[in-house]
């Protein structure tokens, strides 16, 4: 029976036609369904594959003993013209398995791996958190708010670019605010590591903090603890009576602005991970793929501050992931553009200007890489710290 | 009306309970193996899947050569010890929820060999050794609870699992963290990791450890008094005492062999498993191997040898699940795979599950006889 099986497959996978390529996307154990990170990674590849003519197969990684496993299982059949680890705790089996099979070509998001096959797809976060900050600092002295927040992951290299972006951002608000107003309003900044990228109630009571102590909206980078932040604020709408206005929510790596009906999203810091694993399959496709770093920033098109055609992207998207009930996409939509009429039209000009600037070059957004280049931009921007 | 001439249907159903109960162990197993397929196949039927490549890619996947078999061993060898854990204490009459939590703190202690060195062969055995100790040390506080407040085992294991959840969560945060990658731990170093026994592959020589120690489990149990002593204590608690023997001993001994057993487990998942021999933050590599090792000791019958097919069998699984999701042109979703996994399992844990719960048994008997009863039943009333 098995060996009649063995051979009726045979029969079939020699009737299937060849295609011309194929490609495979490692998740880590977060796996589908974030309505972010993973799901852009497969969003992007998917995409990739339609408009290539590819062939794409998706593996879920069940524990962490999984990465090596799958990524060597998909190495070992020789079939994949590449492999995308889509996130950086990926990271180490990559560094293992790149070794390994030095024929076959690896993509990773988000993480560095040395090794001439293996293209690392970086992105530069400081830029569109630089977006988010300063619209942040400039709505605060708008409405009178002393501070901004963000609440943060685990303290890892990645989260730096955030902070030091989001620090240089609203020291760029500050400044323009008073050139603009004639009057100084430096709004300072609250910040926790939470040291989690799982527990929503920690990004919930850290977000709780920072409104009690006056921040006009608060930055999520820590994933899915946006959730618990976007319901502090919520709440705290709720008990004040108002719909729409400060507090804010900031949402991070995909347009988040639909989240709670876009009733208290004003704007979202997005890392188009898509874009990344795009970037890698045309990489491939067109010949030019190498290994070594590839940094996406604004101008590449990787991160940027959300605008309204990402939201009916996104839109679509919650819908499709069934997130978001197709008949409240009106709702949504008009909740968004109520509560971006709550930012008066210079402070949008103001962030547009920002970002032109980053983007001719005129301005520069530091970094930081380390905790030592960290603790320099905080003692740079101290932002209302002692 | 006499119960003989209108229930020919309640007899048919005794006698096939009569012949299922009556099968020899292994017989059962295969049979239940084969429901499970079954099941997994018609879900997979029903949500589109084509069944028979899926099952193709399961078995290929999981021991279609060397590298496959490996591997699946490789997914296999914690499970051994956490399952171990499990029937210990059952054989003890009693039911320790706790290896994930014991395996938890297990591993912790291993990760802390990486702040000191030691000739290469030393430094491995002092690692099994912490893990071994720390497992132990933490099994005692349900232990201690039960043999001096009478606290439920069941209740105190689960309540301690959560313990050291938050407890290791802490410590891979905030003490072990590696400085430079906040993600993890330190890693252990390469004298205190277990050799790869099959290059390219996971496994490592932590497979020998895991046999070894099913064994010893197996001769203490199985051939010597005290192991006859914790056997008595646990079929039946009051015979055993009037035969002389301390429960509270027999309890305090399966429940340190058990934290022993669940510690190794930890040992073995940091120390000898590619590539990152550290603790993630989030526990990834460690979440549910405890509560998939009581899975793997149902399936092996809560013997220390049926554990070792049981987890062969669990390893092969898994290690098959991940190639489902890619082979041929049948892939399917790791979702589809565990909902699959599950129902095998399910089937192949239901005979033991049975014999455990005797109250589980008289439902299913109540149930026969519901049925029995129905037909007979209607056509008198007709």
């Amino acid at each position: 029976m098995r060996k009649w099986l063995g051979l009726a497959l045979v029969v079939m996978l020699a009737a299937t036609p060849v295609f011309a390529g194929k490609v495979a996307v490692v998740l880590d154990v977060g796996g589908r369904g974030d309505l972010s990170f993973n799901d852009m990674g497969f969003k992007g590849t998917d995409q990739a594959a339609d408009d290539f003519g590819l062939e794409m197969v998706e593996v879920q990684s069940a524990t962490a003993a999984d990465y090596l496993p799958n990524l060597r299982n998909l190495a070992r059949t020789r079939e994949y013209d590449l492999i995308i680890c889509v996130g950086f705790l990926l990271g180490d089996a990559l560094d293992q398995a790149a070794e390994e099979f030095p024929n076959q070509k690896f993509a990773i998001i988000d993480s560095v791996v040395d090794a001439p096959n293996v293209m690392s797809i970086v992105f530069r976060e400081n830029e569109m958190s630089a977006l988010v900050g300063a619209l942040g600092a400039m709505a605060a002295a708008h409405y009178g708010y002393p501070n901004v927040g963000v609440v943060l992951g685990i303290e890892i290299p990645v989260l730096y670019h955030f902070e030091a972006g989001y620090r240089f951002g609203i020291d760029w608000g500050n400044k323009k605010y008073a050139a603009v107003t004639g009057t100084a309003k430096p709004t300072g900044l609250l910040y926790t590591y939470t040291g989690s990228f799982s527990d929503i109630a920690l990004g919930k009571a850290a977000t709780e903090a920072m409104l009690a102590q006056g921040a006009v909206g608060v930055y999520n980078v820590a994933g899915p603890l946006g959730i618990g932040d976007l319901e502090a604020i919520t709440e705290f709408h709720r008990n004040k009576g108002t719909k729409s206005g400060p507090p804010y929510y900031f949402g991070v790596d995909a347009n988040q602005d639909w989240l709670g009906k876009a009733m208290h999203a004003l704007a979202s810091g997005m890392k188009r991970v898509d874009t990344g694993c795009y970037t890698a399959v045309k990489a491939v496709v067109e010949g030019t793929f190498v290994g070594g770093i590839t940094s996406l920033g604004l101008a590449e098109g990787g991160v940027g501050i959300s605008k309204f055609i990402d939201l009916l992207e996104f839109i679509d998207f919650g819908i499709s992931a069934g997130a978001l009930r197709p008949e409240d996409r009106d709702e949504t939509l008009a909740n968004w553009a109520v509560n971006r009429g709550t930012i008066p039209a210079w402070i949008w000009r103001a962030v547009d200007e920002l970002e032109a600037g980053i983007l001719d070059g005129t301005i520069l957004v530091p970094t930081a890489d380390t905790g030592a280049e960290m603790q320099a931009i905080r003692a740079l921007y101290t932002l209302g710290a002692p | 009306m006499t119960t003989t001439d209108v229930r020919p249907r309640g007899r048919w159903v005794r006698g096939v309970r009569r012949t299922l109960t009556g099968l020899h162990p292994a017989l059962e197993s295969v049979l239940a193996a084969v429901v499970g397929l079954l099941v997994g196949a018609v879900l997979m039927y029903i949500w589109g899947y084509d069944p028979w490549r899926a099952y193709w890619a399961l078995l290929r996947g999981a021991f279609g050569g060397d590298y496959e078999i490996a591997s699946s061993i490789a997914r296999g060898v914690p499970l051994i010890f956490t399952a171990l854990t499990f029937s210990i204490c059952v054989r003890a009459g009693m039911f320790n929820i706790g290896a994930e939590g014991q395996m938890y703190i297990g591993a912790a202690a291993a990760v802390c060999v990486a702040y000191f060195q030691l000739p290469a062969g030393l430094h491995l055995l002092v690692g099994i050794l912490f893990a071994a100790v720390a497992g132990a040390v933490w099994s005692l506080g349900p232990a201690l609870l039960k043999l001096t407040r009478g606290v439920s085992e069941v209740i105190s294991t689960i309540m301690f699992n959560w313990i050291s959840r938050f407890l290791v969560f802490y410590l891979v945060a905030f003490v072990l963290v590696d400085p430079r990658q906040a993600q993890r731990t330190v890693r252990i170093p390469v004298s205190a990791r277990f050799p790869i026994l099959v290059q390219g592959t996971d496994l490592s020589y932590a497979v020998f450890m895991a046999v070894a120690f099913s064994l010893l489990v197996y001769v203490v149990l199985w051939h010597t008094a005290v192991g006859y002593e914790v056997r008595a204590a646990g079929l039946t608690p009051t015979a055993a005492r009037y035969g002389g023997i301390s429960i509270k001993r027999t309890m305090l001994l399966s429940f340190a062999l058990g934290g022993v057993a669940a510690g190794l487990a930890g040992a073995a998942t940091t120390m000898g498993l590619p590539p990152t021999y550290a603790i993630i933050s989030g526990l990834p590599e460690l979440m549910n191997l405890g509560f998939d090792g009581m899975a793997v000791a149902m399936v092996g019958r809560n013997h220390p040898i049926g554990i070792l097919f049981a987890a062969l069998f669990f390893g092969g699984l898994n290690a098959g699940g991940r190639v489902m999701q890619f082979y041929g042109s049948n892939p399917v979703p790791l979702e589809m795979v565990r909902v699959v996994m599950g129902a095998i399992v399910l089937a192949m844990a239901i005979p033991e599950l049975i014999r455990l719960f005797p109250a589980l048994a008289e439902a299913g008997r109540g149930l026969a006889r519901t049925i029995a009863r129905r037909k007979p039943a209607t056509e008198e009333g007709a």
